[in-house]
């Protein structure tokens, strides 16, 4: 349906890489900012679980920090009898499911009488609760750390979390708390109270904690180690910080650090090898135990991208609908073009009536089709209009050419003119340039022996030049019945045609009048090219004096000269129009006077016709195919005596 | 051929350039019978340009002499090129015509 470059084509390619882009930008505008919200509402929820989860851990942390707190502050009070403390421990351990352990240890030789160790430790054993004293050398607790350092810090103190071996494996962690008595006026430092915590029920509460599919929570210890862990191979294990050095992740070190300093913080989580993961955590208020809550990338975006993948389907089913409803409608809508194409050749072959598409809509393209209608009869109409003006051309030019006819038939054109007189021979040509011409030549014999000849050019355009040359011939004959005189013809000739001559056309005209006896030639010059005589006698040529006198037709008063000169049997008068001297070529060269004498001394052995012929040769050679501009003339008389 | 006018003290100038060939001679006419019909007294031909001339541009040339006579104005031709200075000396134009070596000469001539 979809031709390759046709219209629909093209549309639909601009259409779909417009919208491809727009959707494109769109959908990753949209995806940037829905992630941030997404990333957000991910790190609200692991907020929510690591403050949730550390207020259930704190829920069972804080009484039991008070336990021991409570201990010593009786113990300072001096409220305990100090026999009966071992009652009391076993009261607080079976009082309290968490508790497994609780102890009273004195500060060395405070009971002189006991030795230097005293402490009264109460735990668990079997489904009892047993309580002892103990301390000595083979448990010198003032060593262990659950003494020591709340001993030193004189603060209370909550231990790491270890193994007890004697309890059979159990996660504890002791809290330690000082207590002062007075001896002697005086309050002084005098032992540490302690409970010992099971720590499953933590691991409990802590796995019970979900995020995602698979995020999970995590206890960390003070040190880095795990407290709680979904795995539990984790727990009591290596320490974060070593767990950084082995997997090569930065991240955990100061995921540490972090917790150390009591940060809380919500970062991404990169292990080298592992799939993306974000973190929060935070510390418990009771100790500086730390909530770490874990969950992958892929599954915090994996709505998201659930409905990016949705979002990306439909844009591309509605891309390919928009389409193909684009390449229907376009397809539609041009289909007409074709049909005028066709109207067109149809046309161009010169069908005028061919039948145009019908157009229903009121569109470009019912503009192109009044277009084409109009195009129709214009065309049907000029190609009526071409026809008689080219019937009307060719009716003139039939008549032009009658008029050439004619025209022609008024000059002498038997040659040679006049066989009963040896003295002259001669020979003239006229060429028009168009159908008619106003160039003219004519010669007659006057009076016997007097030979008159005549060559002229008439100004102006074809037909009207013709005319006035076919005055001035006809005048010429007239005229040269009564005068005998070239100045008194050419006065004569003159008066007649500038006599109402309101278009002010002329004739540049020769006229020499040859005594046939004598050789005498006897002539006028108005204003026309002057002639040649060819010398017999020293082969040159000699080129008459420019004319003295203006053209016939002007002034109706000018008065014209004459001239003479001698012509020896066997010399040669070579007569023209400037048609031959100004003979163009295609690069409007001109022919020539030098070209023009040049020709003539090569044939001045050779009679007027071989002379003319000659000529006309070498114009042709000149002007080869140029349109030739102007009517040519020449008219050659040898002198045989 | 192509011809610019020009008005300098009481004379009009006319500068012609190119050829004035019989195909261009009816548009010139009637371009020259308008600066008659204007009825200036004192036309100039410069001729500077002019490098070819037909007879039926001769005849322009004429009718303008004829005009000027026929008003007792006055018509100059001046600057001829010398194969159009031949023309004219050819066809005995060069008695009617008041011709005049170049335009100063033509303005200052009375």
């Amino acid at each position: 349906m979809i031709r390759r470059r046709s219209l629909a084509f093209r549309i639909i390619t601009r259409v779909l890489a417009i919208t491809t882009l727009l959707f494109v930008v769109t959908l990753l505008g949209y995806y940037h900012y829905t992630s941030r919200i997404v990333r957000e509402s991910a790190r609200a929820n692991a907020i929510e679980l690591a403050t949730n989860l550390s207020g259930r851990i704190e829920q069972v942390l804080q009484p039991m920090e008070k336990l021991p707190e409570m201990l010593a502050t009786t113990l300072e009070m001096g409220i305990f009898d100090m026999d009966s403390l071992h009652h009391i421990l076993e009261a607080v351990v079976s009082n309290n499911p968490t508790v497994y352990g609780s102890a009273i240890a004195f500060e060395p030789d405070h009971f002189p009488q006991h030795g230097t160790h005293y402490m009264v430790y109460a735990h668990r054993e079997g489904e009892g609760v047993r309580s002892m004293i103990i301390g000595g050398e083979d448990y010198n607790y003032f060593y262990m750390d659950w003494y020591q350092i709340p001993a030193i810090l004189q603060k209370t103190y909550w231990s790491e979390p270890y193994f007890d071996e004697g309890a059979g494996n159990i996660l504890m962690a002791t809290y330690s708390v000082p207590f002062f008595t007075l001896r002697d006026g005086e309050r002084r430092f005098s032992g540490i109270a302690t409970v010992d915590l099971e720590l499953e029920w933590l691991t409990e509460i802590v796995d019970e904690a979900r995020i995602f599919d698979s995020g999970y929570a995590f206890l960390l210890s003070r040190n880095g180690v795990a407290v709680t862990h979904p795995d539990r191979t984790m727990i009591m294990n290596k320490s974060i910080f070593s767990n950084a050095e082995e997997w090569n992740a930065p991240v955990m070190r100061e995921v540490g650090r972090d917790q150390i300093a009591g940060i809380s913080s919500f970062r991404e989580y990169n292990i080298p090898g592992r799939p993306k993961l974000w973190i929060y955590y935070r510390n418990l208020d009771s100790n500086q135990w730390a909530i770490n809550v874990v969950f992958p990338d892929r599954e915090m975006y994996a709505s998201l991208r659930q409905i990016n993948t949705l979002l990306i389907v439909f844009i591309f089913a509605g891309l390919l609908l928009l389409s193909i409803i684009v390449a229907g409608v376009v397809d539609r809508l041009a289909a007409p073009l074709t049909q005028f194409a066709g109207s067109a050749r149809s046309i161009a072959e010169g069908k005028f009536d061919t039948k145009l598409p019908a157009i229903r809509t009121r569109d470009e393209m019912k503009e192109l089709h009044d277009a084409f209608t109009h195009m129709q009869e214009e065309l049907a109409q000029y190609v009526v209009n071409l026809k008689e003006a080219t019937a009307a051309k060719e009716k003139i030019e039939s008549e032009l050419r009658i008029a050439r006819e004619i025209q022609l038939a008024m000059l002498p054109h038997t040659f040679p003119p006049f066989p009963d007189l040896p003295q002259v021979d001669l020979y003239a040509m006229l060429k028009s340039a168009k159908e008619v011409g106003g160039d003219l030549y004519d010669f007659f014999v006057m009076d016997k022996d007097k030979f008159c000849f005549a060559i002229g050019e008439v100004s102006g355009k074809v037909v009207p030049a013709s005319l006035f040359m076919a005055m001035t011939r006809t005048l010429l004959r007239t005229i040269a019945d009564k005068e005998k005189s070239p100045a008194r013809i050419m006065e004569t000739l003159n008066r007649s045609l500038a006599f109402n001559n309101e278009s002010n056309m002329f004739v540049t005209f020769f006229l020499g009048i040859l005594d046939l006896r004598t050789g005498k030639l006897t002539y006028a010059n108005a204003g026309h090219n002057p002639p040649l005589i060819i010398r017999k006698q020293n082969g040159q040529a000699e080129v008459f004096e420019p004319a003295k006198s203006i053209p016939l037709g002007l002034f109706e008063d000018f008065v014209y000269g004459e001239a003479t000169r001698e012509m020896q049997p066997g010399d040669k008068l070579f007569a023209y129009t400037d048609g031959v001297s100004e003979a163009e070529n295609a690069a409007e060269e001109l022919f020539g006077e030098d070209r023009m004498e040049e020709i003539l001394l090569l044939c001045r052995e050779e009679r007027p016709r071989a002379v003319i012929e000659r000529m006309e040769r070498a114009i042709d050679e000149h002007v080869k195919e140029y349109p030739q501009s102007d009517d040519i003339t020449m008219l050659t008389i040898a002198f045989n005596g | 051929m192509k011809h610019t006018t020009e008005t300098r003290d009481d004379h009009m100038i006319v500068f012609l350039d190119g050829r004035l060939d019989t195909t261009q001679a009816d548009a010139f006419e009637k371009a020259m019978t308008g600066l008659l019909d204007e009825g200036h007294t004192k036309i100039i031909f410069d001729c500077e340009k002019l490098n070819y001339i037909s007879s039926s541009g001769l005849r322009i040339f004429l009718i303008m002499q004829k005009k000027m006579m026929g008003v007792a104005g006055k018509f100059t031709v001046c600057s001829l090129q010398p194969a159009i200075k031949e023309i004219f000396d050819m066809s005995g134009f060069t008695m009617i015509f008041n011709i005049q070596p170049d335009l100063e000469a033509a303005l200052k001539e009375e």
